[in-house]
């Protein structure tokens, strides 16, 4: 790239982060954010909207509205009836009156009040400062003689520019997370008495946010119908940065329209791992939740208000690592039965011609289409007849037979791909086919023969419906069914069961990312599938 | 490829009779026994009669569900394939570009695929809980949603909310195969046609798509068989409730033998679904001997 051009690219991302920047400052200092606070309320029941006792009720707010207004307050009335019908059948109506003020706020008026979510505002904007500073640096650093256009220095400083873009853009919603959990979850809380440490130093700094510290003892009423609500303008402020963060990178490598797409890659991987990862989140904080927080919808939040670890030891008793071990061996017996049967299956139709060979192969092709499930009647009826019914051997063979298929079609194509040349030496030099097989394919088909083994391992693992079946004794239940035992129909121990889901997936999870390298490649021809 | 060495004529089904033995008795075996019972009469307690013709076949066919179970399946096979082959297509596409984080995101792409079904759907079933799921939680907190919604007020609208479960695990699959067709594909193909002015659906059209084929091809059919026969998702989240409404052929044969005790019908219902695999595995079966070939 020639001086010139550089000169203008500069040129173009530095007005584009500007841009950036400067729309995120003046979206900042929009009231993004609005309170609902009641400062005072008055109920009335038995009365109707207009009669005297009505009437009463209204003056003695109206006066209490008008005593706040003398002292500076942007108040209004509100009224909410409810209607209801008495035990003698007459309709009356509950009327609540409720003094409210609402307040905008912009993100400039956290700072300096005390809250955790006033830090984190003031990070975001010293981040932004931070990443202006940087860029400007690095475009004064700029040296046209190295070839990358950019010399080291400002090449740092740009990447720092870049890094305190980013930081700051993740930072956004952390802030509007700590918000809503500060003045929605902790406060009714608080109200419903569930946590008493800590209220008064809350109380004040909301009092010294909302009523600049003027409503004293009454702020605890007063934050009692607090009601939040945020335009959904704080998203395209989100949007925003992250568009001047993509110009940043855009631009530092090349043209503006493939650092768009770039940035929708981006943001399309981040969705789609965000949405995969969703399910594994809530599982795992529901695992260390109360009962009462996996039931209740009043505990609003993102996490528990207590992690609760006993849940760990606590299902621990309800027969857990028995339901492990049930798993291991049925799915470590059947990885060894299936790989003890499929190794030497899968090597004869690799190296061996002989009749029926295609015949074979259509067999066990069409064996791995049949999910037990559509046998599963055939499959108890045998059961019974072998007297393997409820026992972990029946399930172990049934799951070693069912994944045979799988094991035999990777292992022939890992078989295949690997020359017999190595395999004919050693038969010359006196080992018998079993040697050839043992000392010298093997270990060199090793990777293949593991995934085969893991993958197998993993299904029988996750297996659930032919466990149903086969298994009625609590002692013999292998994880999958473990786990569906903490929901009856009257109530569901989601915090056990999810504590439980999470023991039996991280280890297969973590087994089939060590051969996920090898999952694109002998794929397609395998047809694998858990 | 024979090694040239002294091999007697039956060796190789020597090699081969473990290995047979195991699916003869615990695949083949099972299936002769469905189709037994299913020209057999079954009393309510299990006691097996005599030779009845298809009479459980007229039975199951008049069972009051029947209609409806059948077009369930239809929907759920249909749109759980066609849905997760469209997603897993376009992020296999997208996974196969250069970026960073490349690696964590495969990683992560893995984990719907590694997990237990019936785990999978038992955390789905609390997260659309309509009294104090996480759904709602989550939106609450994000000021997405002002008010919590009931994620299923009507059983049509948690059927769709399986099919989602369904996609949700197939998806990786897909997108997995179609990777592995991808990374086959040589990039200098694509320089060419840059060269030549092809723009991007040209490239996807002509080069992606016709290299993909025989991967999309067997993800896609062995799509259809399993999830033709998935069950724990289902099970797990309605089973099948309110009176076999959102039940599958699959989840309602289940129902039907272990709790409503008419193994008659169920293995009629058996035998149809096997037939019907057995199509598809066919033409799976026909693809990949096809491809066999032209290895």
């Amino acid at each position: 790239m020639r001086y010139p051009e550089i000169r203008q690219q500069n040129r173009r991302m530095l007005i584009l982060m500007l841009a950036g920047l400067i729309l995120t400052l003046i979206l900042m200092s929009l009231p993004l954010y609005s309170f609902d606070v009641g400062i005072y309320t008055k109920k009335s029941g038995n009365t109707f909207v207009g009669d005297e006792k009505y009437q009463a009720v209204r003056a003695e707010v109206e006066a209490v509205a008008e005593d706040y207004r003398a002292q500076g307050f942007n108040v209004e009335i509100e009224e909410n009836v409810l209607e209801r019908v008495n035990s003698k059948g007459n309709t009356t109506s509950l009327i609540t009156f409720t003094v409210t003020e609402r307040y905008s706020k912009n993100i400039f008026a956290f700072l300096g009040k005390g809250l955790s979510s006033s830090l984190v505002a003031a990070a975001i904007l010293v981040l932004m400062a931070a990443a202006l500073v940087c860029e400007l640096a690095g475009l004064a650093g700029t040296d046209d003689l190295v070839p990358r256009y950019l010399g080291r220095k400002s090449r740092r400083l740009r990447s720092g520019a870049i890094a305190a873009l980013v930081l700051s853009l993740l930072l956004v919603p952390v802030f509007i997370l700590m918000n809503n959990v500060i003045f929605s979850r902790q406060l009714s809380l608080y109200n419903a008495e569930l946590i008493t440490e800590g209220k008064d130093a809350l109380f004040a700094k909301l009092d010294s946010f909302f009523f600049d510290g003027k409503m004293g003892e009454n702020i605890g009423d007063a934050l009692g119908g607090l009601k939040i609500s945020h335009s959904p303008m704080i998203w395209i402020w989100f949007a925003t940065l992250f568009v001047s963060l993509l110009a940043a990178i855009s631009l530092r490598y090349g043209e503006i329209k493939s650092g768009l797409l770039r940035g929708i890659l981006y943001v399309f991987v981040a969705v789609v791992c965000l949405i995969t990862l969703y399910p594994y989140y809530v599982m795992t904080i529901t695992a260390f939740h109360s009962n009462a927080e996996t039931l209740d919808m009043y505990f609003l939040h993102m996490f528990p208000t207590k992690w609760i670890w006993s849940n760990l030891t606590d299902i621990v008793q309800r027969g857990v690592p028995r339901y492990l071990l049930n798993s291991l061996f049925v799915a470590g017996g059947a990885t060894a039965l299936a790989m003890l049967c499929g190794v030497p299956a899968a090597y004869a139709m690799a190296r061996m011609n002989f009749v029926g060979k295609k015949a074979f192969l259509g067999f066990v092709i069409m064996s791995q289409m049949f999910s037990p499930v559509v046998l599963l009647i055939g499959i108890s009826q045998l059961m019974n007849t072998l007297h393997l019914n409820n026992t972990l051997w029946g399930l172990m063979l049934i799951n070693a037979a069912f994944n045979q298929a799988f094991a035999i079609w990777l292992l022939r194509g890992t078989f295949v791909s690997i020359s017999s040349e190595m395999e004919q030496a050693a038969m010359i030099d006196g080992c018998g086919t079993v040697g050839a097989l043992t000392r010298v394919l093997i270990p060199m088909a090793a990777p293949g023969i593991v995934t085969a083994l893991i993958f197998v391992f993993i299904n029988a693992w996750n297996e659930y419906t032919i466990a149903t079946v086969l298994i009625s004794t609590a002692q013999n239940r292998p994880i999958t069914v473990g786990i569906t035992q903490f929901s009856s129909f009257n109530m569901i121990e989601w915090q056990y069961m999810f504590a439980a889901s999470l023991l039996a997936t991280i280890p297969v999870v973590i087994l089939f990312m060590s051969i996920e390298k090898y999952l694109t490649a002998g794929l397609t021809s395998g047809g694998v599938k858990g | 490829m024979n090694t040239g060495l002294n091999r007697t004529k039956w060796e190789p089904y020597v090699w081969l009779l473990p290995s047979i033995l195991l699916i003869a008795i615990f695949v083949v075996f099972p299936i002769l026994i469905v189709f037994k019972l299913s020209f057999s009469e079954i009393s309510k307690a299990g006691v097996i009669g005599g030779f009845i013709g298809f009479d459980n076949y007229v039975e199951a066919v008049h069972l009051p569900a029947f209609k409806t179970v059948m077009l369930n399946t239809l929907w759920w096979v249909l749109s759980v394939v066609i849905l997760s082959t469209l997603l897993g297509f376009i992020i296999a596409m997208v996974l196969n570009q250069k970026f960073h984080g490349q690696k964590i995101a495969r990683a992560i792409m893995v984990f719907p695929w590694a997990t237990s079904l019936v785990i999978q759907a038992s955390v789905w079933n609390y997260i659309i809980k309509a009294e104090y799921g996480n759904l709602n939680n989550v939106l609450l907190n994000l000021g997405i949603i002002r008010q919590a919604i009931n994620w299923r007020s009507s059983y049509q609208i948690e059927f769709v909310w399986e099919c989602w479960v369904g996609i949700f695990v197939t998806v990786p699959f897909v997108t997995f195969c179609v990777l592995s067709g991808l990374q086959s594909i040589d990039g200098s193909l694509y320089e060419a046609a840059t060269m030549d002015g092809a723009g991007f659906w040209h490239k996807l059209r002509h080069i992606t798509l016709p290299m993909v084929r025989p991967s999309l091809t067997v993800s896609t059919v062995l799509n259809i068989i399993y999830v033709f026969n998935s069950f724990p998702i289902v099970y797990t989240m309605t089973k099948g409730a309110p009176a076999h409404k959102t039940d599958t052929m699959i989840t309602y044969l289940y129902m039907l033998s272990f709790y409503e005790r008419k193994k008659g019908p169920a293995t009629a219902l058996s035998v149809i679904g096997f037939l019907i695999l057995c199509v598809c595995a066919g033409i799976y079966m026909m693809t990949v001997m096809r491809k066999e070939e032209e290895l």
